[in-house]
């Protein structure tokens, strides 16, 4: 019997080409989308799950407020919290752990490479168990500067892994040469962990002595600070600990305003390590984490297509068995004619659309191994899928096909089975009631529906994507090159130097210098207290960031001023010259501010501002009044996605740690070479580090970027499986109405006529899954750009739905005419003379 | 009216050649009623399809009133045969979807005639073969004889001069069959030229002429004497 209805359904599919290349074609490619939205959605999820004791791990994140600025957001914890929090809460807490981040230069040989090293609490192996290729946690990791490096590292730097005993040299901690001895050597971290870093150091705490705000501070966040929990205690109950320890029992009680609580300024947040990857986004602020955090909402939005898609072609096969029932009305008839059951037929149709789906299944496989090297590149990781050594995956896939058969197969097994053999094989009339179409019509109105609204979501998204890429951000960064590593202590008394020597290449404009560039982002925050005329009485201070700028810089940059001037070499009493330790008196310079600063400074115009003296301690150079030279109009110094904030530039030398130069020149690969000479020649200890400022500006969207593109190949994919189902369908209705276009043609009917007839029909559906889009897509699209704090406007959701649905209809129609052409064309004669 | 001359239809496929009609030379004068008679396969509905102009030969002339219309494009053909030809087919060809008076609008929709006039024609038209009681009615409402008076009530509402029958009572009991016949006879005596093919001796009656086919070929052609 199976070999029956095997038979049937291989005969059925090799027969009826269109319908099966469409039906497996369609299913195919959304079983396709789909493996691939999962393995990608099974990465994302897979994020430091398997840590040993991974669940009892938890990171502290930190949140300021201050009533008139936006909220600073960080994964980053103040050098003190760890300590604080764990001897509070020690019933709750079994360890912590801070990490610090410094950037150094390492020596092999002639070479010299930039690297990072992480600074590590002796507790890093009890809190993250990473396995060991050489030495162990106990004897590797147990007193300062003791040196792990990963595998790869080992290999870079040693050429082999067994380099336990050997030495490093490193540049530099503050200001002399290290040469550190490796005494492990762990596993490479893999892909799918928070963590990056290939030299992980054991800290001593008295290292960092001469930078108080690292580690012997409550305000400033610069540890990555994480906490092993004891069995039973959980990152919620932890959090009341330390919310209650904030307002009744921290020494923050003692350096918020009066009358205000700790918590209306500062917010402690508890994150389990597993959920850093989906969820830290929230609270990264613009600083970010590690490496990329993957974004929560995405993976549901792709879970959610990949949904669709997968309904969209479970659809077309409904769509496409049922108006293709007559053809096998008579098999039906005759099978049960021949006894057999309602419920046989129904299997047996239940079968052949599993049986369609699997085989399916099997090409979508093959798909996958052919675009997922393309994928890879797009975003940017390397999945794969081995099903062998899956089994997991394999089961849920092929669960996935069994399910997807069953409910493609579901209408029509009940549709078809419940013919009665009598009526088909007597009359010969059309066995398809109006019933059935109508519910055709519904499903082709849901398919449309849901391709017209991802491709709105997609036109939105993308939209937005070159909005933000292409606002004038208030400055000019084309043509500029960016030199790090200045900052470097072998590299600080070159400066001038490799400045003026990079000023003398042909080509180059100018060289300027500066703490950051755009795109390069630090939260340097201090009070600044704005003294009314040199000796009236001090006002309340203002928390406001600020950058360092050196001569020229603004000039360099095109920033426009509003008022005043930036600063210039004709003025050097701008200069922020330290005051001597153990001196009490008060420095002076001069102070450029933004915008946003004027204004939070409370000025009504820019002019106002000129002149006036802010007061700010500016750490280790002593207390500054800062006189207001010049206001400068607000520009996005990062991302537009965290919008402008109120900011005051500098120039204070210590700070100087990037050069911009700026060229014109038809050779930029030679001035490249140019550029490496001389840098080689003037700092043969430090790398260089160079970029086109362009390229940094571009990578601030290279995330959303990606996205979009993933986001536009998956629809486009959905909305050519609807289309498929409905070339189909077009066709299987004009084939049916072949006897009524045959009338109508004898009654004098053009072909045009008739194709605008089949046209129509099918027209109906696309607008009313138009009005059912629209509204929806609008209503997601808008809860979307509200996260940005510099949008493309309500009606440009409205814009995109227009041209969406207009392409949906115009796409319909040139399927449907195509098809309904030929028909309409075909001689009359042979649809008439029998039924 | 209409003049076939030398006129034959083969039809290929890829191996076998099958001759539908072998040099036929028939005359049709306006006003005639003109039975074709045969076995099955004989070629009557290929012929009937031809002076429909829904076939085209693949030799010979077709003269429709003085026009030869054996090139003409199939736009052409379709033009000339809105306005002066109506069919009635065997199985009726209602659409199961329209309605009566619809079914019957659908021969003037392509006509380029405003709204109300085509609805007071089709009116007039059901009020002649007393369907009019019908109008609303889906064709699967009516019983088989009914439905033929409706499709000959679409045969004629746009005045065409030349009515052509495909056994247009071979699905028809007796009665109904007499019917339809009678509706038939009296179309001719108002003047429009009837071509029936028929298997009905007794139809072929109301002829006034019969042309009788055999593979092909004309074989005999029989006046009736009138009166």
């Amino acid at each position: 019997m199976i070999s029956n209805y095997l038979l049937a359904a291989w005969r059925h599919i090799a027969n009826n080409r269109l319908f099966s290349v469409i039906n497996i074609f369609g299913l195919s490619v959304g079983l396709m989308s789909c493996i691939l939205i999962l393995i990608y959605v099974r990465d994302e999820l897979s994020y430091d799950q398997w840590l040993p004791d991974g669940e009892r791990l938890v990171r502290l994140h930190t949140a300021y407020y201050s009533p008139d600025a936006p909220p600073f957001l960080t994964i980053r914890a103040a050098g003190r919290m760890m300590e604080a929090i764990r001897n509070y809460a020690s019933d709750q807490v079994e360890t912590g752990l801070r990490l610090v981040e410094v950037g150094v230069t390492v020596v092999r040989g002639d070479a010299i490479f930039n690297e990072d090293i992480m600074f590590a609490d002796g507790t890093f192996f009890d809190v993250f168990q990473l396995p060991f290729v050489h030495g162990s946690a106990g004897t590797s990791f147990s007193k300062p500067m003791d040196l792990v490096i990963t595998e790869s590292t080992a290999i870079k730097y040693f050429g082999r892994t067994d380099v336990v005993g050997k030495n490093l040299t490193a540049c530099c901690l503050q200001g002399s040469q290290l040469e550190v001895q490796v005494t492990g050597v762990i596993r490479d971290l893999p892909e799918n962990t928070h963590l990056e870093f290939e030299f992980l150091t054991f800290l001593d705490p008295s290292m960092f002595d001469f930078a108080p705000n690292v580690l012997n501070t409550w305000t400033s966040v610069n540890t990555y600070t994480y906490f092993k929990l004891k069995a039973g205690a959980d990152a919620e109950s932890l959090k009341k600990r330390v919310d209650y320890w904030l307002n009744n029992e921290s020494p923050l009680r003692e350096m918020v305003e009066e009358g205000v609580l700790p918590s209306e300024r500062l917010q402690l947040k508890i994150m389990p390590v597993p959920d850093l990857h989906l969820k830290a986004l929230r609270d990264a602020g613009n600083i970010g984490d590690m490496k990329p955090l993957g974004n929560n909402s995405m993976v549901l939005a792709f879970v959610g297509i990949a949904f669709l898609i997968l309904l969209i072609a479970s659809v077309n096969f409904m769509n496409l068995s049922t108006a293709r029932a007559s053809r096998r009305a008579r098999e039906v008839a005759l099978r049960k004619v021949m006894g057999a059951s309602r419920r046989q037929v129904a299997m047996q149709f239940l079968g052949e659309a599993v049986a369609i789906s699997v085989l399916s299944l099997l090409f979508a496989l093959v798909a996958v191994e052919l675009v997922l090297p393309f994928y890879n590149m797009a975003i940017g990781r390397q999945l794969n899928l081995v099903l062998s050594d899956d089994l997991p995956l394999l089961i849920t896939l092929v669960s996935i096909a069994v399910l997807v058969g069953l409910v493609s197969g579901s209408y029509p097994a009940i549709y078809l089975s419940r013919f009665l053999p009598a009526r088909i094989l007597k009359a010969n009339q059309s066995s398809d009631g109006g019933g059935q179409s109508n519910i055709r019509s519904l499903l082709v109105i849901f398919q449309f529906a849901a391709s017209i609204g991802l491709a709105v979501c997609t036109v939105v998204i993308y939209a937005q994507t070159s909005y933000a890429r292409s606002m004038d951000v208030g400055y000019n960064y084309e043509n500029k090159i960016v030199l790090s590593g200045l900052g470097a202590t072998a590299a600080v008394d070159q400066r001038q130097t490799i400045v003026n020597e990079l000023t003398a290449i042909e080509g180059v404009e100018h060289v300027v210098l500066s703490s950051e560039v755009p795109s390069q982002d630090n939260e340097n925050n201090t009070g600044f207290t704005l003294l009314e005329g040199a000796s009236e009485g001090l006002s309340e201070s203002v928390v406001l960031n600020y950058y360092t700028a050196g001569f020229g810089f603004f000039e360099a940059y095109e920033m426009e001023m509003l008022a005043g001037r930036g600063f210039d070499e004709a003025f050097s009493s701008d200069v922020i010259v330290p005051v001597p330790e153990g001196d009490d008196r008060i420095g002076h310079a001069g102070v450029v501010i933004n915008e946003s600063a004027m204004r939070r400074l409370g000025f009504s115009s820019p002019e106002e501002a000129l002149g006036k003296t802010l007061r700010a301690d500016m750490f280790r150079a002593g207390t500054f009044d800062l006189s207001i030279v010049g206001v400068a109009k607000d520009v996005y110094f990062r991302s537009i996605k965290f919008g402008i904030r109120a900011s005051v530039f500098l120039n204070n030398p210590g700070s100087l740690r990037v050069a911009t130069l700026g060229f014109r020149t038809h050779d930029v690969a030679g001035l490249v070479r140019e550029v490496e000479r001389v840098w080689k020649k003037i700092l043969p200890t430090t790398p260089i580090s160079r970029e086109f400022l362009s390229e940094m500006i571009q990578a601030q969207y290279q995330a959303e970027e990606d996205q979009a593109k993933l986001f536009g190949i998956f629809s486009a994919l959905a909305v050519v499986i609807a289309c498929l189902g409905l070339y189909g369908l077009a066709s299987f209705t004009a084939e049916r109405r072949t006897r009524e276009i045959g009338i109508r043609k004898v009654m004098g009917a053009r072909v045009r006529d008739i194709v605008g007839l089949l046209v129509w029909q099918f027209s109906a559906p696309v607008l009313i899954a138009n009005i059912l889009a629209w509204p929806i897509a609008w209503y997601v699209m808008s809860e979307w750009l509200d996260g940005f704090s510099y949008r493309i406007e309500g009606h440009y959701i409205l814009v995109a739905s227009m041209a969406a649905g207009t392409a949906a209809l115009l796409i319909a129609w040139l399927t449907v005419a195509g098809r309904a052409w030929k028909v309409a064309a075909a001689n009359p004669v042979n649809s008439l003379r029998y039924e | 009216m209409l003049k076939l001359h030398d006129l034959s239809k083969i039809y290929r496929t890829d191996e076998v050649e099958t001759v539908a009609l072998d040099t036929v030379n028939i005359e049709i004068e306006a006003g005639e009623f003109v039975a074709i008679m045969g076995p099955s396969g004989c070629g009557k509905s290929t012929l009937l399809n031809i002076i429909g102009m829904l076939d085209s030969p693949t030799s010979g002339a077709y003269l429709f009133l003085d026009e030869d219309v054996s090139g003409y494009s199939e736009s052409q053909l379709s033009n000339i045969r809105k306005h002066n030809i109506g069919f009635i087919f065997q199985s009726f060809n209602l659409i199961d979807e329209l309605t009566v008076a619809e079914n019957i609008e659908l021969a003037l929709l392509y006509h380029n005639i405003p709204a109300s006039e085509r609805k007071s024609r089709v009116a007039t038209i059901m009020d002649k073969v007393g369907i009019a009681h019908r109008a609303k009615h889906m064709p699967s409402q009516l019983s088989g004889g009914q439905q033929q008076r409706v499709a000959v009530a679409r045969a004629v509402v746009g005045n065409q001069g030349l009515i052509l029958a495909d056994e247009p009572t071979g699905n028809l009991d007796s009665a109904h069959g007499q019917e339809v016949m009678e509706m038939l006879q009296g179309l001719n005596d108002e003047g429009t030229t009837i071509v029936m093919v028929t298997h009905s001796p007794a139809h072929s009656d109301y002829a006034r002429r019969t042309i009788n086919l055999f593979d092909g070929h004309v074989v005999t052609e029989n006046l009736r004497a009138t009166g």
